[in-house]
């Protein structure tokens, strides 16, 4: 599918691609023109059969952010914290908090369902994902992690050696994965899987590349800090590492003469999975960190509803401090009778109720801005401060969609992945059932938009109908399933504009890093923080902002955070 | 086209509509023969992404093949496309009957299947273009198009719900396809008549009305016809063969043997099932000091449950099978119900339909005799009730000084799968015991005792056993060196490594 093709090497597709997805979508099971008669231009997707649409218009009420135009709150609520947002990191924090025994405080998120990025959703088949949808068995640095899996009642003991050993019924089962490569399904994701051992520049090229993998996976600097760890703060700060940041990925296989062109397409594949970014616009730093921060063959944990699983879990202990439905639009600080700036440097936090619109004031002690971190320059005023470091943080738009199947396609695996298709492929919810009769299921297919400019891609993806994407789905599933428009009977569309961060070249060791934790009273916590778009990110800033503040209140509490770490 | 379609304008005479609702029935058969022969392709060859794909790929070069052919076609059109609706009719109609008599060789058997999707293709590829052609008079070209095209995607909608929904579940393959044969000589029929001044052939009406009695009476005598076919595929004469959500159970019987098969694969021959059951029950059952409350997983034909009911200190057995098809045929089925001496109709035994794995989360009953008969794990989804995770939650239902036996595939043919299962009963702390027995028609079999404390060997079985005695009993714990253990991994949810070891088994050992 040459338009497919062209998405995948950045370029958007026109309406006249989009249109030769349809009847192609359409013909490929006979439904749709037949050969000989006059084609229609596009056909519903299933002959009308199959049902759905796009979900979750939040970035219309985002869009009120930059029009403005809030009504003047006409109640104060004084609170000793507040905390915006309610993705992982928000709710990390206030995890960390009610965990502390302080439960004084609110949480205030847009959505109608707190889980941001994490969110999931439900239907009659299964729950599955909207977006996050899995978490690798932490390391020892990520020992927040180790922690919330523990309470969560995913460790089934503890080995001799004290490490924890995780009930099989969480980890992802097996068949975990599978490739489908020039017509035939592979049974893994890798380099491996995909080498031609005629091919001696590529086979050399990949045992260089793992050797390189090995290598940074095994050092350690005098301080004992791995070069890539989970969290990304307690990785090393030496000058040979970090300068990996200033390449991308790319610049890196050139310079190291891989040119095997399936080792380039896994790594291609690799970024756009963890950071919705190619080879070209990933920095090597960070691609560096997909492959070496985790232990070689290190296995996931992951729930029907994704990491939603997680948030069900945060939600059970804050129900009380969590508000949805509340559209956060104003930070400030909060001024005296006589208009000047209060003595206990307190925050003002203005919030619109989407429910009743109506405007709600706060005035909190201290905040953790859990929002993503584009959104601070129109929430808190006069932000950024003057002479302060410019904050460059773009993001890559996501296209997710949940397919609701009959049955599922034969030999399904957990993860199913094609080569050379723009999406990374897609997951099944039902995959950790125990029953052993296949039945109905719910595929969950991901698609990065990952051109130079995501400013475009986003107008663009904001633009497309959901007969376009389910034609694009169909048309790049129907390669490996050719069944696949008979067995769908639902899609339902979610369009993340801002999904990921994206760790281009020079930003994780530079803006992010320069980036301020803490504004006056207002500590951000998002993952953005860490440039990486990862539960682990999420949790450990979320942790780390509700320690420092715990700390300020001198609220006693035990850290759950590695030692090492460069906050 | 840009315009949304308009209603047909013009005439709304009985020939037009004649015509478009044959523009609809086409579009629907077409497509439900197509899916009739994709389906039955999977279902005898398997690899289902293949079968359809090659199919959907020949169906629809055969439609470019037809559309181009329709230009050399100039004269009596009416004819010709009420010919051609006979033929598609009758070739559709007997695409089911002649694809499954045609698997008796699996070489010829492909031959068939493309030429006859082949065939389907090129008749349906020639209709619409003719179609166009008849009614082009009547219609501005603009709105021509739309309604034909309209009515073909109509047709195809049509097709694809009611495939999955109704004609595979309800109506089945073989009948399926006559239904629609049936269907399309009814129009072809119906036309026929409206155009008997255009056409002038009062032959292509007898035609047409002896192509309706023959799909007719293969619709009525259809199931005969899916026996008779399938008789092929066994050894000996099918008795029985029902089709339940779950599988296909088919039951044969020659000389006195009977045998069960489910999806093609031997679940016991009557002449040595005593050997399997008696050595799956007896030597667990007998070693447990009072067994009262017995479970027995899978084994929905009650042999096992026979077995039990011999050993009158049981009081209460629960069966837990997947397939209320099955449990139903072996308790109300005269001559099944003999095979396990109506044990399922035993006041001491009850019948749970339930997926084993969720009932056991579900319920919190402990047992002291559990007994474990499920297929070989041979895919994913039976492999998950060999794991660990499964162990674990089995065990939790034992009580104090139970036990429980698990058959365990053939320590000759798998050895690695079967001391696999072993190694995973050990694993979760279980204490195991292999063991094996001979059953002719199964080969060298393998089962795997398992209990909480070891067990001691029991000296008295049941009377009337054909086959056990505590001396040959204790025999079985003995393997001989081509059977002995090897090393192997345990069986988990995330590695599933079982699966591989019984395919690699199987498959070598069949070569
Ligand atoms: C498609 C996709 C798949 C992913 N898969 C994985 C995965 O498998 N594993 C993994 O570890 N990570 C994955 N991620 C990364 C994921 O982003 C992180 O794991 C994590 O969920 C990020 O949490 P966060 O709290 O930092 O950010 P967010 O999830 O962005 O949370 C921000 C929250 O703020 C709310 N908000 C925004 N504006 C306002 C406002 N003005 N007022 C009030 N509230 C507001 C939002 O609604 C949201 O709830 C995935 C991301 C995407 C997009």
């Amino acid at each position: 599918m040459e338009p497919l093709r062209a998405l995948i090497r950045g370029r958007l597709l026109s309406r006249r691609d989009l249109l030769r997805l349809g009847p192609f979508a359409a013909g490929a099971l006979g439904l749709g023109c037949r050969p000989g008669a006059p084609a229609p231009a596009a056909r519903a997707p299933g002959g009308g059969r199959i049902s759905g649409s796009i979900v979750g218009a939040s970035h219309r009420i985002g869009h009120r952010l930059r029009d403005g135009g809030f009504p003047e709150p006409q109640q104060t609520r004084e609170v000793p914290v507040v905390i915006v947002g309610g993705g992982m990191a928000g709710l990390s924090a206030g995890w960390k908090l009610a965990g502390s025994g302080m439960h004084d405080f609110v949480l205030l998120e847009l959505e109608a369902q707190p889980g941001g990025n994490a969110r999931w959703g439900e239907n009659a088949v299964s729950a599955y994902p909207w977006g996050a949808h899995y978490v690798p068995v932490p390391g020892a640095e990520a020992t927040a992690v180790r922690e919330l899996l523990d309470e969560m009642g995913m460790v089934r003991e503890h080995g001799p050696d004290g490490e924890p050993i995780y009930d099989a019924r969480h980890l992802c089962h097996a068949p975990q994965e599978r490739l489908f490569f020039h017509g035939q399904w592979r049974d893994e994701i890798s380099a491996r899987a995909l080498l031609d051992a005629g091919d001696t520049g590529a086979v050399a090229a990949l045992a260089a590349f793992d050797g390189q993998v090995r290598r940074y996976s095994d050092y350690r600097d005098a301080r004992g800090r791995r070069a890539f760890a989970l969290p990304r703060a307690a990785s090393t700060t030496d000058a040979e590492i970090v300068a990996l940041d200033r390449l991308s990925m790319r610049d890196y296989f050139d310079r190291a003469g891989w040119s095997s062109e399936r080792l380039r397409w896994y790594v291609d594949y690799c970024c756009r999975d963890d950071y919705g970014c190619t080879l070209d616009t990933t920095s090597a730093w960070a691609g560096w960190h997909y492959f070496c921060s985790r232990p070689a063959g290190a296995e996931y944990l992951t729930w029907p509803e994704g990491n939603g699983r997680i948030v069900r879990h945060y939600m059970a202990r804050l129900a009380e401090q969590v508000r949805t439905g509340m559209l956060v639009y104003r930070l400030r600080p909060a001024l005296d009778a006589a208009g000047a700036p209060a003595p206990d440097g307190g925050v003002e936090v203005d919030a619109l109720d989407t429910t009743s619109d109506t405007a709600v004031r706060f005035r909190a002690r201290h905040v953790v801005y859990a929002l993503p971190r584009f959104t601070a320059r129109r929430v808190i005023e006069n932000y950024p401060p003057a002479g302060a470091p410019s904050e460059e943080f773009t993001y890559c738009p996501w296209m997710v969609a949940n397919l609701t199947v009959d049955r599922l396609p034969d030999g399904a695996a957990w993860d199913n992945v094609l080569y050379d298709s723009p999406s990374v492929g897609y997951v099944v919810a039902t995959h950790q059932d125990l029953r052993t009769t296949p039945g109905a299921s719910v595929l969950t297919y991901y698609l990065p938009l990952t051109p130079p400019n995501p400013e475009v891609a986003r107008a663009w993806m904001l633009e497309r109908s959901w007969d376009d994407w389910v034609a694009l789905i169909f048309a790049d599933l129907i390669q490996a399933h050719p069944e696949i428009e008979s067995l769908v009977s639902n899609v339902d569309v979610m369009l993340w504009g801002h999904a990921m961060i994206r760790p281009v070249p020079g930003f994780l060791w530079g803006a992010a890093r320069r980036a301020e934790r803490r504004h006056g009273a207002i500590r951000f916590a998002h993952s953005d923080m860490s440039g990486l778009s990862l539960f682990e990110e999420a949790q450990y800033h979320g942790v780390r902002a509700a320690e420092e503040l715990l700390r300020a209140l001198g609220h006693p509490h035990a850290s759950s955070l590695p030692p090492a770490a460069d906050t | 086209m840009d315009d949304p379609p308009t209603a047909p304008g013009g005439p709304a005479g009985a020939r037009t509509r004649a015509l478009l609702i044959a523009a609809f029935t086409i579009a629907t058969c077409g497509l439900i023969y197509e899916l009739l022969a994709g389906t039955i392709a999977s279902y005898l060859l398997g690899d289902s992404v293949t079968q359809f794909s090659t199919i959907i790929g020949v169906y629809l070069f055969a439609m470019g093949i037809g559309s181009y052919l329709s230009r050399y076609v100039h004269r009596d059109l009416v004819a010709r496309f009420i010919e051609i609706e006979i033929l598609v009719g009758l070739i559709g109609g007997l695409s089911s009957p002649v694809l499954f008599f045609a698997f008796g060789s699996i070489s010829a058997f492909r031959v068939v299947l493309y030429a006859w999707v082949l065939a389907t293709g090129v008749l349906v590829g020639l209709e619409i273009p003719f179609l166009l052609r008849i009614l082009k008079d009547q219609f501005p070209l603009r709105d021509l198009v739309s309604t034909v095209l309209s009515l073909d995607y109509l047709g195809a909608l049509a097709a694809s719900l009611l495939f999955p929904l109704w004609l595979v579940p309800r109506v089945g393959l073989m009948r399926s396809s006559f239904v629609f044969g049936v269907l399309n000589l009814v129009v072809a029929v119906w036309m026929c008549h409206v155009f008997r001044r255009e056409h002038g052939r009062p032959r292509l009406t007898v035609q047409a009305w002896a192509a309706l009695a023959l799909l007719l009476a293969g619709a009525v005598y259809a199931d005969d016809l899916m026996e008779r076919s399938e008789r092929q595929l066994y050894a000996d004469p099918v008795i029985l063969s029902r089709t339940s959500p779950y599988q296909r159970i088919v039951l044969t019987q020659a000389n006195g043997d009977v045998r069960l098969f489910l999806n093609g694969n031997l679940q016991f021959s009557s002449r040595d099932e005593y050997r399997y059951h008696e050595a799956l029950v007896h030597p667990g059952l007998a070693a447990v000091a009072a067994p009262r409350q017995v479970l027995v997983l899978g084994g929905g034909d009650g042999l096992a449950v026979r077995e039990i009911l011999k050993d009158n200190r049981v009081e209460q057995i629960t069966l837990v099978d997947l397939d209320p098809l099955v449990t139903d045929l072996f308790a109300a089925h005269d001559a099944l119900a003999a095979l396990n001496d109506h044990a399922l109709r035993s006041p001491r035994v009850r019948v749970v339909n339930a997926d084993a794995f969720v009932w056991l989360e579900e319920h919190a009953e402990r047992y002291d005799f559990i007994v474990v008969d499920f297929p070989d794990p041979s895919n994913y989804s039976l492999g998950k009730l060999y794991t660990t995770t499964f162990y674990r939650r089995l065990a939790a239902h034992l009580d104090a000084g139970g036990a429980m036996a698990i058959q365990s595939t053939s320590p000759l043919a798998a050895r690695e799968a079967f001391w696999c299962i072993v190694e995973t009963v050990r694993a979760v702390g279980l204490h195991a015991a292999p063991y094996h027995a001979a059953i002719p028609s199964f080969g060298e079999w393998g089962f795997v005792l398992a209990s909480s404390e070891p067990l001691r060997a029991a000296d008295r079985y049941p009377a009337a056993l054909r086959y056990l005695t505590p001396d040959i009993a204790r025999s079985l714990f003995d393997f001989p060196s081509d059977m002995a253990p090897v090393p192997v991994e345990v069986n988990r949810l995330n590695n599933q490594i079982l699966v591989q070891y019984h395919t690699d088994g199987w498959s070598r050992y069949a070569r």
